[in-house]
């Protein structure tokens, strides 16, 4: 099955060399820390500006303030502040205009405004800054660790899991004429399929199952399978196909094989909400392979996480699920086939 | 042989010629850059002045600093100025607009030009290594 997969694995240091992105996170730090700067003199502005409202209230007070005029450079004498209503008040460009203490407030006022906004903006553009830091922490910190991307063509097969077609999803029965390349592992794998099937009707519903789930690495769509990995590592690679459920005859034709997958619906169900998987039709015991297309992106991440806590979260409600006919979330899911996906391995 | 190597330092003058006119075209870009910066902090501030003549009252009074002056204005005189410097500011942007835009063309071609001539000296190298 290996084999016949066509498939790239890079890693993702070279992806994102690491010094480069140290590079890039340096940058962003000096572009943050620049509009740190940028901030703390807009607020030392907002400040002033307060004070100077506050002073304009003071001063209409009284007729006249005693006060201590600066004379030159180093001198002061005596004197008093007069017509304590009287501003004249700095619009802009050299001009200013007489204005009364209220009349001043106000314009400060609507200056402080405008300061506002432009301290929400700066703090705004800090924000994204932030985002982009965090970003090039997390990919440093990953190449670092020697995660490897695997990037595998999604290959359509109808009659087998294993095999999966490049290029965009179709929908055609030709597949059926796959399986003479195949039938060696196909009949393995329907057998084991068997052993399994009736192994977990056994199981039902236990933690047995669960821990079996949790036990999975980061792609979730290993999970169903995980006892046949620990046997079979390379049936691991079934979980990276996806086959579109196309039709039904093909199906039926693979029903055993597919019994294994009473799994697949529930993690696809807790996953369907993340919207990111595709649910082969397992309700209906058709198709060959467990069928999870994970659309993972920059939020791929996240994304599989949340899915490890949703699987682990599965374990009543699982058996319930079990047995649910598929079928609506297959059509559903139909739509949103990719071609490709990715799906990402700790490789230690 | 001799020839190549003539060659090769003919093109090898012109490029740093070439190289001299792009980083000359980079400063105007750069000062260019800082021209518009200020213009736009001037715009922005007679924007300012304009609302708040806008909002004063007829019988106000406006004064223009000039120099260590300051002179009284007549409110509309006052605000037909401000007016005025706005529209010869936006003018002065936009012109300024064009300009950089030509710069960055001309760039653009100097750039593609350099990166030719380095290609030619490099194959004229090897030739001449080989050979």
């Amino acid at each position: 099955m290996e084999d016949t997969r066509r498939g790239t694995v890079t890693s993702l240091a070279s992806l994102f060399p690491v010094e480069e992105a140290q590079k890039a996170a340096n940058r962003v730090q000096g572009a943050m820390a620049e509009k740190r700067a940028e901030l703390d003199h807009l607020l030392g502005f907002v400040a002033d500006n307060n004070n100077l409202i506050n002073l304009v209230h003071k001063l209409p007070e009284e007729l006249s303030h005693e006060i201590m005029v600066p004379f030159g450079k180093a001198a002061f004498f005596p004197g008093r502040l007069i017509h304590t209503n009287e501003f004249l008040v700095l619009l802009g460009e050299g001009y200013y205009a007489e204005r009364t203490s209220k009349q001043t407030a106000e314009i400060l006022r609507r200056r402080g405004k405008a300061l506002d906004s432009q301290v929400d903006s700066l703090e705004a553009m800090i924000k994204d800054l932030q985002a982009e830091a965090n970003f090039f922490g997390q990919t440093i910190a990953e190449a670092a660790e020697g995660l490897v991307e695997i990037r595998e063509d999604y290959i359509e097969e109808d009659t087998h899991g294993e095999e999966s077609k490049s290029g965009p999803l179709k929908q055609h029965t030709s597949d059926l004429e796959k399986t003479e390349a195949n039938n060696e592992e196909y009949t393995r794998m329907v057998a084991r399929l068997d052993e399994l099937e009736k192994e977990e009707e056994l199981a039902a519903e236990s933690g047995n199952d669960n821990e079996i789930y949790e036990q999975t690495t980061e792609d979730v769509g290993d999970i169903s399978y995980q006892r046949h990995i620990d046997s079979e590592p390379h049936n691991s690679e079934d979980f990276h196909k996806s086959v579109s459920p196309v039709d039904q005859s093909n199906n039926k034709s693979i029903a055993t094989e597919s019994a294994e997958k009473h799994h697949n619906p529930d993690i696809a169900d807790q996953l369907n909400f993340a919207s990111l998987d595709l649910q082969s039709n397992v309700g209906e015991g058709k198709n060959a392979a467990a069928k999870k297309v994970k659309f993972v992106d920059h939020t791929g991440k996240p994304l599989i996480h949340h899915e490890e806590k949703t699987v682990k979260a599965t374990t009543a409600s699982k058996s319930e699920v079990q047995h649910q006919p598929s079928q609506p979330s297959f059509d559903s899911h139909k739509v949103c086939l990719p071609f490709i996906y990715i799906a990402r391995i700790h490789i230690h | 042989m001799s020839s190549l190597t003539s060659a090769v330092r003919d093109l090898q003058r012109d490029l740093e010629n070439k190289t001299n006119d792009l980083s000359k075209l980079q400063k105007d870009i750069a000062k260019n850059h800082q021209v518009r910066k200020k213009y736009t902090v001037q715009l922005g501030e007679n924007e300012l002045v304009l609302k708040e003549l806008d909002l004063l009252n007829e019988d106000a009074n406006v004064y223009k600093l000039i120099g260590p002056v300051l002179v009284k204005q007549d409110l509309a005189e006052a605000n037909s100025n401000v007016r005025k410097r706005i529209e010869y500011i936006s003018a002065e942007l936009k012109r300024l607009d064009a300009t950089v835009q030509d710069l960055e063309e001309k760039q653009n071609s100097k750039k593609d030009a350099i990166l030719k001539l380095q290609q030619r000296i490099q194959s004229i190298q090897t030739t001449k290594g080989k050979a």
